[in-house]
């Protein structure tokens, strides 16, 4: 008998050791690094860029703060933070893809968004930063993919600043039935297939599908938001409850 | 989320601007980095306005963190087009305004100074003379446009008052006006005796 068996989690609709999850999800975005903001554009039908700027609106950054884009892939926050914290401030882009860092850190240089930004591979479980060092910490669409989450979330809090705030933009549940059940024929029967024809990988797409199921609900995260010790936390829902903003605080 | 679109395309289009006059960046660069947050009133929405040296962002936000706020219904907001009205609007109530003044000030005067060439810009998809001739031929067809359209006024004016007497001139409704003030105030010293005769009793 296996006195330590080892610990699951989820990767989709399958069950994979925990050890497993996060090469699992590394070979996904490897695959879809350079087609992703293609892809993006297509699947959302742009709406991503609203929910985006919804984030930055509801950031609170401004000149001089220090700003850490989580799971930031190709930097579309990034390129917004890095102009509106200027000179004196600091944007660090972190994801735990090499391909997507290296696909936004080539877009952001072409932007001309040099200076403030910096480049960091990192797992949102175990943030290589000290206590209290930023002032906004954003994860948009990559909270799903972490493997312990509530890891992540307190190690976000860790290296918040008191007054400091945790938006996490991500997928969620639809609120209306009718919306919920043409979102899962879009998402499982329309999704993949583009994602084969676009990028040549059905099965990345199919993934995603599979991961926003699995991924908690508004109330759920909100919960586990509060276990990690953030206050005041909030959300709200973006285009009927398919995508929802989270907000907390720590004080 | 519709909100969001259309603050987006406000804010693409600002950027335009700022593409198309270059002295626009050089009025605005003082108050670089400086947020401006406008709070509509009767929309009951706020707006936030930063720039960053590069790009105008602006944002549908909740926010309370602003380097200076103002506060209006958005019919004073277009009267301060006319900066001499200000001091007045904050007087008056109609507006208020919390923070830098200057960076309220910076903003509304970068835009007012605001001169794009258009026959310039034109000129690099039609080359120079044919941008001038168009730019002109606009301007006459703008001037023609105000011109007709005062002259519709007038006509349609004269139609619904002489001609078809579905309206009334003004002097007409002036003094039906007069009339009505001079009943009220005959009713109302009509009232006045009846209650003290009323009383006598």
């Amino acid at each position: 008998m296996n006195e330590n068996p080892e610990k699951t989690t989820h990767f989709g609709y399958k069950t994979v050791a925990e050890t497993e999850k996060a090469s699992m999800v590394a070979d996904v975005f490897h695959s879809v690094a350079t087609k992703y903001d293609v892809m993006n554009d297509l699947m959302s039908f742009g709406i991503h860029r609203l929910w985006k700027r919804q984030t930055i609106a509801s950031s609170g950054v401004r000149k001089g703060h220090h700003v850490l884009d989580l799971a930031g892939g190709t930097g579309d926050l990034t390129a917004k933070f890095s102009q509106l914290v200027g000179d004196t401030g600091q944007v660090v882009l972190g994801d735990i893809n090499s391909s997507m860092l290296k696909v936004g850190r080539e877009k952001l240089h072409n932007l001309g968004l040099v200076g403030n930004i910096d480049y960091v591979q990192m797992n949102a479980e175990a943030l290589p930063f000290p206590d209290n060092s930023f002032d906004l910490i954003t994860i948009a669409f990559g909270l799903r993919n972490v493997t312990d989450q509530n890891k992540a979330l307190r190690s976000m809090y860790r290296i918040l600043k008191p007054g400091g705030r945790l938006l996490v933009l991500e997928f969620s549940k639809p609120e209306h039935e009718v919306l919920s059940k043409a979102y899962d024929f879009y998402s499982f029967n329309l999704l993949p297939k583009m994602g084969e024809l676009v990028a040549n990988d059905g099965e990345s797409y199919k993934y995603l599908a599979e991961s926003i199921r699995m991924h908690p609900d508004q109330e759920t995260l909100k919960a586990m938001m509060n276990d990690a010790g953030f206050e005041q936390t909030t959300y709200q829902n973006l285009t009927g409850g398919i995508v929802a903003l989270h907000r907390g605080f720590k004080y | 989320m519709l909100n969001n679109f259309i603050v987006a395309l406000v804010e693409r289009i600002l950027n335009t601007a700022l593409k198309l006059d270059p002295t626009l960046s050089d009025r605005l660069a003082p108050i670089a980095q400086q947020r401006l947050l406008i709070d509509i009133r009767d929309w009951q929405q706020q707006f936030l306005v930063v720039f960053t040296g590069q790009q105008l962002h602006l944002y549908n936000t909740t926010e309370q963190q602003f380097d200076c706020m103002i506060s209006a219904d958005i019919q004073t907001l277009m009267a301060l087009k006319n900066p001499a009205m200000l001091t007045q609007l904050i007087r008056q109530d109609k507006l208020d305004l919390q923070g830098d003044l200057h960076i309220a000030q910076g903003f509304s005067n970068a835009f007012a100074a605001l001169d794009i060439d258009w026959p310039e810009h034109l000129s690099t998809y039609l080359g120079d003379a044919p941008a001038q001739q168009l730019w002109q031929l606009l301007k006459q067809a703008k001037q023609q446009g105000k011109k007709t359209n005062k002259q519709l006024a007038t006509t349609l004016t004269t139609l619904c008052q002489d001609e078809l007497k579905v309206t009334i001139h003004p002097l007409e409704l002036e003094q039906f006006k007069q009339h009505t003030r001079q009943l009220k105030s005959h009713t109302a010293q009509l009232e006045l005796r009846i209650n003290q005769l009323l009383q006598a009793k």
